[in-house]
């Protein structure tokens, strides 16, 4: 699962000098859709590699300075001499410099990954999401209903259009790297790209109440044909239900 | 009965200070305990000491209020900023003592309501960042909430009013703003931030009460409010707060690394203007990456993303300015250096983790999981609260007479520096790659994180374990401690002129007459 | 020194009004605020309120009564340290002001259901008087300057009168409306309105507070001029933000 391979990036850490850690297990890209989960893998890894060599640098120079001038004798004073001009602002200058440069950088890759997560591919499945303390009630295009289960096919992205009963919850699938508040009031929407058959927690990640932690459930992506079929026996059972509903206010009326 | 009367209708700002440190410290300890109660529900999945989610919101809502409003604001700015920044500027006490006494007394009735949490019907549960609608619809008393805040607002506002004053206009004469201590820089800086937005969180907690109980539809969707207003406002403040504490916390541990390294500020100018000024500028502009997930619109969200980003730059340059200080140093390791110096690397930490959240594309993972916890831990509960240990040893002898027991001092210190990293760096990992939320009571449907959960537990008992350390140390040394000097450290800040503890009114008997080229940091040279 | 002769003289001071206040304020506001809405106690509430309000009273008097003479370190720095609280109360209404803006603009229609015709007369009324309340203050600070304490009391009554009858038309202006009909819970227009008018009259309120403490002690001729010209200042803010209030709400 995808989990392992942040495990990987994150205790790879002190050996990033080892090249090629996470790019060993680089997917074939075979889909026309970018998949943001995989991107997000590959930034977070980049700005931690990043992060991480900023703060060695910082610690062992702190370090070295802690060994190196440790005091020698009860009255002895530190020697540094005050600044030139010059050097107070090269000092200033260059280092801002140097760290906008790599806040620019991140910036620009945090943007296009943002580009991918917030793009929603045509083809995708739109499916209606109400929350609610404390449950999650979706609505298929056919109408079709399901509750804290969203059933999808594999190898079809899927946007949820979000919006929410009551206060704000958060739909958050930690497997697909993605996350957004639904609240009443307005619609938001996420969207993302199950490949492989499988079973993914979904869970509120918005402060909700008592049953906060307790408000999950599933994202089941399954085989195309076997999705195929249930969507077509669910939407049929929700034809007869229907039908009778219009029979009965159809009798009422007479 | 008149040591009481003398303390408590005093106008002294050493009094007031210790008022402070008191008073944060109480909330320190209630807040603490209700984080142990935290970690001992959740050391295993399923109920573990209560089986009502409700005690662990409330709890949760406790802990966050009170560590943040109760003791790190109050401890930074109330305390070390009143018994620190008049002696610093050779002033013989502040602006407005009686004004000065408002405030401490309006925080203490601001901590009592607080406290009133643990014994009301219906507590607060709405954490303590108070999002409506859920903060407007729950059965729980968010009126709580909203004074809290109003109270402990108001006396920090007071505090401002007093401390600009007293730092613009009663400096001793002689002394100019670049001779200012870093601390004192770091107070001025804070306070116009806490003056500019501590306002914005009065009126945004204010309007959720008035909403919940008057009737007014401010947040309400379906009469045409917007619940996003809320958050807006808050983290106009909320965001800016975290400069609040960090800018006394970075400004003290300055102090105590030029002391115990009895050396220059390297780059004083870069650090004041470029990194203290920067973050003035930049603090007020970065709130939105709070809303990453909010459905805020994304070009705002990309924006804000840059200048979070840019916050960096000016934290950086004080970066480099405090390991700069060690360079050519003659270092000293005692405990309040010690605290100083592991707030450089677990600043370090909090710091940089802050960069990933900063960028959008990245929080909509991680945003809202334990992650977070694991940054803000790293950056201001431990950073933050090791700066103000490290700020009481420091001035320990200076307002009690007396010196603490070292050997005491730095075992307690490396025990919690090994319970801090044990709690909070398994929070960051497990937020990333279980994914596991923050604010829940139970985590059935992550079995992954028990491990986790489990270690931290272990590591807030140990942590547990030093601060009772640390409190005997002090309850000890304020009654038994041995005579220190009025200058342990060897400093050549104005403060170590005066005797310990200073006198009471006035401070000394003739403040300290400035010679031209006196600097608080002018080490290596000709004393005077 | 002699300041610090002064001070040996009469040692540290030693004040019981902030603690008085303190606890008023808790016991006025917000004891008195939870027991009435969140656990519908109007008995406690009003028995906290009354514990509050006295407290607060005595505690404002003592401490006036005290400071009066200036014993303070602070001699002329009162003036500036009003800017910055200024500088903190603008920010209490900006975001008010904020707020209303985006549920205006954001909203589907203008006025939204429920709300009625603004009054237009009265706001201007209220405005000139208001203003009017802003030259007085000018006119007794110059003659306090110039020595003319008799002047100095006549003009701040006159002031203090302007204010008062502002608060007054403000009370007819709420109940004329609530008769209407529009009352805090109507909609989101009302809600501003509400917050917004009820935040600058309670600074009128304040503002006639402080002039009543001025006023009282000089009527037995005691004045401390930085104070007065601190209450000035204020007074003068609450003016200018009666011009947003009242553009806002009732003009646009
Ligand atoms: C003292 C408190 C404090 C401080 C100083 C910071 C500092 C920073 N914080 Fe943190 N933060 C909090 C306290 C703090 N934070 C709290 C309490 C929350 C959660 C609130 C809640 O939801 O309950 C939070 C949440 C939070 C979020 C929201 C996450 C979410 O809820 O989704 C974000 C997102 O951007 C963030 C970012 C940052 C950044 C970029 C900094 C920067 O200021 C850090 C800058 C420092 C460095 C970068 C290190 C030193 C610099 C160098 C060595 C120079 C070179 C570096 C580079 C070029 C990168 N923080
Ligand atoms: C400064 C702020 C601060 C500090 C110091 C701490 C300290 C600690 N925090 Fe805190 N925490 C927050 C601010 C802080 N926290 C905030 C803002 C939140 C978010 C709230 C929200 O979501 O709304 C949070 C959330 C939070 C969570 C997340 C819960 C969740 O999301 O479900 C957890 C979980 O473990 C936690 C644990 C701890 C622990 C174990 C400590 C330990 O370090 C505590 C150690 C202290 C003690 C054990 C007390 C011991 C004291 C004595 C024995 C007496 C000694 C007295 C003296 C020395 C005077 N905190
Ligand atoms: Cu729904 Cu949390
Ligand atoms: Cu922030």
């Amino acid at each position: 699962m995808r989990n392992n391979r942040l495990h990987r990036a994150f205790t790879a850490l002190p050996f990033v000098a080892l090249p090629g850690g996470a790019s060993a297990e680089f997917e074939s890209i075979v889909e026309k859709v970018e998949d943001p989960a995989a991107g997000f893998d590959h930034l977070w890894f980049e700005v931690m590699v990043d992060i991480t060599i900023i703060g060695v640098i910082f610690a062992l120079l702190a370090l070295y300075f802690l060994f190196r001038y440790r005091r020698r004798s009860p009255g002895e004073e530190g020697t540094q001499k005050p600044l030139s001009n010059l050097n107070i602002i090269g000092w200033a200058l260059i280092p801002a410099f140097v760290f906008m440069a790599d806040d620019f950088y991140m910036a620009a890759k945090g943007w296009q990954l943002y580009d991918t997560y917030r793009r929603v591919p045509e083809n995708s499945l739109e499916v209606k999401l109400e929350s609610a303390m404390w449950t999650w009630d979706y609505t298929y295009p056919n109408g079709v209903k399901t509750y804290n289960e969203l059933r999808v096919p594999a190898g079809q992205p899927v946007v949820l259009r979000m919006t929410s009963r009551d206060t704000i919850h958060s739909h958050f699938i930690p497997d697909f790297r993605i996350k957004e508040d639904s609240m009443p009031g307005r619609v938001t929407y996420m969207w993302f790209y199950p490949q492989k058959p499988g079973e993914h927690i979904v869970s509120c990640a918005e402060y909700c109440g008592q049953l906060h932690s307790r408000m999950y459930g599933k994202v089941i992506v399954m085989p195309r044909g076997e999705f195929d079929s249930w969507y077509q026996a669910e939407a049929a059972k929700l034809d007869v239900k229907l039908t009778k509903l219009s029979d009965n206010r159809g009798a009422g009326q007479k | 009965m008149s040591v009481l009367k003398e303390w408590i209708f005093t106008t002294d700002h050493k009094k007031v200070g210790l008022l402070y440190l008191i008073g944060s410290m109480a909330a320190f300890a209630f807040a603490g305990f209700s984080a142990l109660m935290m970690r001992a529900e959740l050391s295993s999945i399923g109920p573990t000491i209560t089986n009502n989610p409700g005690d662990y919101n409330v709890w949760l809502y406790f802990h966050g209020a009170a560590m943040i409003l109760g003791f790190q604001i109050p401890a930074l700015t109330g305390f070390l900023a009143n018994y620190l920044v008049p002696l610093q500027i050779g002033a013989k006490d502040v602006a407005f003592p009686r004004i000065n006494a408002l405030s401490v007394w309006l925080f203490y009735m601001g901590l009592i309501l607080a406290l009133l949490t643990f014994v009301v019907p219906d507590p607060p549960d709405v954490m303590w960042t108070g999002y409506p609608p859920y903060s407007t619809i729950t059965f729980a008393n968010t009126a709580l909430y909203t004074f809290t805040v109003l109270l402990l607002g108001f006396a920090s506002i007071l505090g401002g009013v007093n401390f600009l004053t007293t730092i613009a206009f009663m400096r001793a004469p002689g002394i100019g703003w670049n001779q200012l201590n870093m601390f004192t820089w770091c107070t001025f800086a804070a306070f116009i931030l806490q003056l500019i937005f501590v306002p914005v969180l009065g009126t945004a907690v204010t309007l959720i009460s008035l909403d919940k109980y008057l009737g007014t539809h401010f947040f309400d969707p379906s009469s045409g409010g917007d619940v996003l207003v809320y958050q807006n406002l808050f983290w106009f403040y909320s965001h800016p707060a975290v400069y609040v504490i960090l800018l006394p916390f970075i400004g003290i541990v300055f102090d105590i690394v030029a002391t115990f390294a009895r050396n220059r500020i390297f780059n004083y100018k870069a650090a004041v203007y470029g990194g203290v000024g920067g973050i003035l500028l930049l603090a007020g502009e970065v709130w939105i990456h709070h809303l990453y997930v909010t459905g805020m619109p994304d070009w705002i969200r990309v924006g804000q993303m840059v200048t979070t980003l840019l916050i960096s730059i000016p934290v950086g340059l004080l970066f480099i300015s405090l390991v700069g200080t060690l360079y050519k140093g003659s270092i000293s390791f005692e405990t309040p250096m010690l605290y100083a110096l592991s707030v450089v690397f677990l600043m370090l930490i909090g710091g940089l983790t802050g960069i990933p959240l900063a960028i959008v594309s990245l929080t909509l993972h991680v945003s809202d999981t334990y992650y977070i916890p694991g940054h803000f831990h790293y950056v201001m509960a431990v950073a933050g609260t090791f700066a103000i240990f490290g700020g009481v040893y420091y001035l320990f002898p200076k307002f009690t007479g007396k010196m603490y027991n070292e050997f005491v001092g730095k075992l307690a210190f490396w025990i919690t520096f090994v319970g801090v990293n044990v709690i909070f760096f398994p929070m960051m990992i497990v937020g990333v790659t279980e994914g596991m939320p923050r604010r829940y009571w139970d985590y059935a449907q992550f079995p992954g994180a028990e491990p986790y959960q489990y270690w931290m537990t272990v590591g807030a008992a140990i942590i547990g374990v030093g601060f009772l350390l640390v409190l005997f140390n002090w309850i000890h040394a304020l009654f038994a401690g041995p005579k220190a000097g009025n200058n342990p450290w060897g400093s050549r800040s104005l403060e170590w002129t005066t005797t310990s503890p200073p006198l009471d009114h006035g401070n000394w008997e003739e403040v300290p007459k400035i010679e031209e080229g006196w600097g608080p940091y002018e080490y290596g040279t000709e004393k005077t | 020194m002699s300041n610090h002769a002064h001070a040996h003289e009469h040692g540290p001071i030693l004040t019981p009004w902030p603690l008085v206040i303190s606890i008023g304020i808790l016991a006025m506001i917000p004891l008195a605020f939870i027991f009435k809405f969140s656990y519908h106690n109007s008995f406690a509430a009003i028995l906290s309120l009354g514990i509050g309000a006295p407290l607060c009273i005595i505690g404002v008097i003592g401490w006036v009564r005290e400071a009066i003479g200036g014993d303070e370190l602070s001699q002329g720095l009162g003036f500036g340290a009003m800017g910055w609280f200024i500088l903190a109360e603008a920010l209490i209404f900006l975001p008010g002001f904020a707020t209303y803006w985006v549920l205006r603009l954001s909203a589907e229609s203008w006025p939204p259901p429920g709300s009625v015709d603004m009054p237009q007369l009265m706001p201007v009324i209220m405005t000139v008087v208001l203003v009017s309340s802003s030259l007085t203050i000018h006119k007794a600070e110059g003659l306090l300057e110039a020595g003319d304490v008799a002047g100095f009391r006549k003009w701040l009554a006159a002031t203090m009168l302007l204010g008062l009858s502002f608060l007054l038309m403000s009370i007819y202006e709420w109940n004329h409306l609530f008769h209407l009909g529009f009352t805090i819970d109507v909609n989101v227009f009302s809600s501003s309105f509400f917050s917004l008018t009820g935040l600058h009259g309670s600074h009128v309120f304040v503002g006639l507070g402080i002039f009543l403490a001025i006023m009282i002690p000089a009527m037995s001729g005691k004045i401390n001029h930085t104070f007065v010209r601190t209450g000035s200042l204020y007074w003068h803010f609450v003016d200018i933000i009666w011009f947003f209030v009242v553009s806002q709400l009732y003009f646009w």
